[in-house]
């Protein structure tokens, strides 16, 4: 029980749950509470030890089953309508089934016979369609149905469906054949409920299987531009995480920032009471949380680095005293009404779907434009101005001017470039807007960007 | 009432008796967070009962309910403790002709002040220390129940030092040293899931998701608030609150909005769910504008729905 309760957890864990030591200790302790003969019970001090996010429910709620069984009984096959056949009837059918080639014909008759297939075959099927190389629970319908192919269900079905028409051309009564044809009917449910388990148990176990650790630390050095779909959906957890360690540090940061000097004002005022004898001490601020303005590029080179940027920046909203949010790719949009609601996926999301990366051409000139015509104001003394881009104008006006102006009216500057000076050529405009910058920093991989993020806010 | 639930059945049962249904999961939770004595984080959409659940378990053990509110810039001195400055100045004051007596006495002001400093004790003891709700449930005689609603409304800042209170049940006081929990109060935070907890807090906890109850749980608890209603009625209100609840609406109806209409149903005595009733008394469940036009276009004046054709592996057409 032990080595299954921590098996579950490492799928868990491979799942994308964070699980800690303390945690896991503490599943073993409720589980030694609450006993395992109530499966609920069993199944509820798990749930309310090892999962801590909405989110990660349905992780669980997947993966538990596949390690201690469902609860229902096996999935369960109809019967064999052989059992009760009149010879005619049962003549009938062996003349109709003998139309089929031989190995079709096997399993057809397992099938109408109900047999379930044993461990052995289930372990041949898997093996034939690589289901021990699957490590991820997404793939288990797909596995289940190539296993299903290498089965020959696909075909097995239609003759079926062929057998039944046979019989009913020779007569068989209408009762009969309808009977038949149910029970083949759950039959080949029941088959497909029983491979479809195997293939996540399967997947479950390598899923715990999997070493932990490299992979990550792997993904968060590889350059943007060097990963696969699967990897940014790997990685976007990634950032949640050192997001929120981020903000925790940030906000110890903040909070334990040497006091502010002394408020004389609201001193005063507070201390009327006391026949203006001072009681207690006002402070100014005890740390100036930075409001931001960002702007970010997320053309199709770009939309990646900048998405994870966004997500950043949404998941510290608390430690910064206002974010204004900018997407250009040919013009300049405000997303900030975007991230108003409580979850950064589908606050980008929709900021991706309204803005969809086309063939547009890159033009950050046009967008500081739009900038200056509608968002200046937001720029003032105690504004922090991010910009993420390549710097990349297709050969456009890169209107120097309004940039410098804004930069300017900022408080300081910071641009976020994957690409490092060297590659600043061609129609790269990154050599003249640079100079303008309070810093240029290079972030070309997540644990750049995190550490970008990080001095940003050190204020 | 009990001191402490002796098994999940009697969590439910005596939180039943508090007029709180609680289901399985509730129980079982609620049972095993009081055994491993750790705080319970609960989440879920507003209005299913999250505060009602501290409520019903201070009610259930007899135990003292301490309440924390949490709101943005809620800070120690609001959640912990706080010097009482004005009551020190009163009774310093008050106590003029008392000090000068005793320093009077004193031949240098050395004397004078040593003199001082050995009743210094006096105004920074107990007597002026304001105790505000975490101090409370630290310092408090017998065990408590203590409630801090809407975590996630408080600052990242905060959550980082109520880590620190909850990890070790004890508080250090410069003046007066560390003060010790008597004990453990049986913590409960609630989260309306605006924002993200921090991964240490919820390491700390135990987790319980509290969703919008079945339909069962849901006439339970409304026949159970109101008794008034007529069975009949509340099956069908019930039932139109949970078609609504899966409608996507800006703003879901929650329990106590399904119990104020219930109410406003038995006011306004009514018999039967008809398109008058619906159209008068909806904008009790929905608070939204735009929710309340799609309630009218969707549900009370709903188009014909299609029929939907399954089909089985052979093709058929299944008729169920």
């Amino acid at each position: 029980m032990e080595s299954r309760i921590l098996q579950l957890i490492a799928a868990l864990r491979a799942g994308g749950v964070r699980v800690s030591l303390a945690e896991s200790a503490e599943a073993f302790t409720a589980v030694d509470l609450m006993g395992i003969q109530d499966r609920e019970q069993f199944r509820l001090s798990l749930r309310a030890t090892l999962i801590k996010d909405l989110k990660d429910l349905p992780v669980f709620d997947k993966l538990f089953p596949l390690f201690f069984g469902s609860g229902n009984p096996p999935a369960m096959m109809g019967g064999n309508p052989m059992d009760d056949m009149t010879p005619e009837e049962a003549s009938q059918l062996a003349d109709a089934l003998r139309q089929f080639a031989q190995n079709l014909r096997q399993r057809m008759e397992r099938l109408m016979n109900g047999e379930q297939l044993s461990r052995a075959e289930l372990e041949a099927l898997g093996r034939m369609v690589g289901l021990n190389q699957v490590d991820d629970l997404r793939y288990q319908n797909w596995m289940a149905q190539r296993m299903m192919r290498a089965l020959a269900f696909p075909e097995v079905r239609e003759a079926l469906k062929e057998l039944i028409e046979e019989l009913q051309r020779m007569g068989m009564s209408r009762d009969r054949v309808e009977q038949m044809r149910n029970m083949i009917q759950q039959n080949m449910q029941g088959m497909r409920e029983q491979i479809k388990q195997f293939a996540g148990e399967r997947i479950a176990e390598n899923m715990s299987e999997r070493p932990r650790g490299e992979r990550m630390d792997d993904l968060i050095n590889r350059p943007f531009h060097a990963l696969s779909d699967a990897d940014k959906k790997v990685l976007q957890n990634e950032v949640k995480r050192l997001a929120a360690m981020l903000r925790t540090r940030i906000a110890l940061r903040q909070k334990r920032a040497k006091s502010g000097g002394l408020d004389p004002k609201a001193t005063i005022r507070t201390n009327l009471k006391y026949h203006g004898v001072p009681m207690e001490i006002k402070h100014k601020d005890r740390a100036r949380k930075p409001k931001i303005v960002v702007i970010c590029d997320i053309s199709t080179s770009m939309r990646f680095c900048s998405e994870l940027m966004l997500s950043f920046l949404f998941t510290l909203q608390g430690q910064v005293r206002k974010t204004h949010a900018f997407a250009f790719i040919d013009h300049l949009e405000s997303i900030s009404e975007d991230f108003s609601g409580s979850n950064a996926d589908e606050a980008i999301a929709s900021v991706l779907w309204r803005m969809p990366s086309g063939s547009y051409n890159t033009d950050l000139g046009w967008s500081l434009n739009d900038f200056q015509s509608e968002y200046m104001d937001t720029l003032n003394g105690q504004t922090t101005l991010i910009i993420v881009g390549d710097g990349r104008n297709n050969y456009y006006d890169p209107r120097i001017d309004i940039f410098s102006t804004m930069t300017r009216r900022a408080a300081r500057t910071i641009w976020l470039n994957p690409e490092p000076p060297y590659l600043w050529h061609g129609d790269s405009d990154m050599r003249k807007y640079a100079p303008m910058c309070n810093n240029v920093l290079k972030v070309s991989n997540l644990r750049e960007l995190a550490e970008a993020v990080d001095s940003l806010l050190a204020g | 009432m009990i001191d402490v639930f002796g098994s999940t059945n009697s969590v439910k049962s005596e939180l039943g008796k508090q007029r709180y249904i609680a289901s399985n999961e509730i129980s079982t939770i609620v049972f095993l967070a009081q055994k491993l004595g750790k705080p319970l984080l609960t989440e879920g959409p507003a209005g299913v009962g999250k505060t009602e659940l501290a409520k019903a378990i201070a009610g259930a053990t007899g135990r003292e309910l301490i309440r924390l509110q949490c709101y943005e810039g809620l800070d120690e001195s609001k959640a912990l403790y706080e010097w009482e400055y004005s009551k020190q100045l009163l009774y310093t004051q008050l106590l003029r002709d008392k000090l000068n007596d005793t320093l009077g006495q004193a031949a240098s002001l050395t004397e004078a002040a040593d003199k001082l400093a050995k009743e210094e004790d006096v105004f920074f003891s107990n007597r002026f220390l304001l105790q505000r709700p975490l101090l409370k449930a630290i310092l408090s005689e017998q065990a408590s129940v203590l409630l801090i609603d809407e975590i996630d409304r408080a600052d990242a800042e905060f959550e980082a030092f109520l880590l620190e209170v909850l990890s070790d049940f004890q508080v250090s006081v410069p003046e007066l040293g560390t003060l010790a929990a008597k004990h453990r109060p049986f913590v409960v935070l609630t989260s309306n899931n605006t924002r993200e907890l921090s991964e240490a807090l919820k390491r700390r906890c135990l987790y319980l998701f509290i969703d919008y109850p079945t339909l069962q749980e849901e006439l339970a608890v409304v026949r159970l608030k109101v008794p008034d209603l007529n069975p009949k009625l509340a099956q069908q209100a019930v039932e139109f609150v949970q078609r609504l609840r899966k409608g996507d609406m800006r703003k879901s109806p929650s329990i106590s909005e399904t119990l104020d209409w219930a109410n406003a149903l038995v006011a306004l005595n009514a018999s039967n769910l008809n398109k008058d009733v619906l159209e008068d008394t909806v904008s009790i469940l929905l608070k939204h504008e735009a929710d309340l036009q799609k309630a009218k276009r969707q549900y009370i004046n709903p188009p014909p729905p299609p029929k939907p054709r399954p089909t089985d592996d052979f093709g058929r057409i299944t008729n169920n």
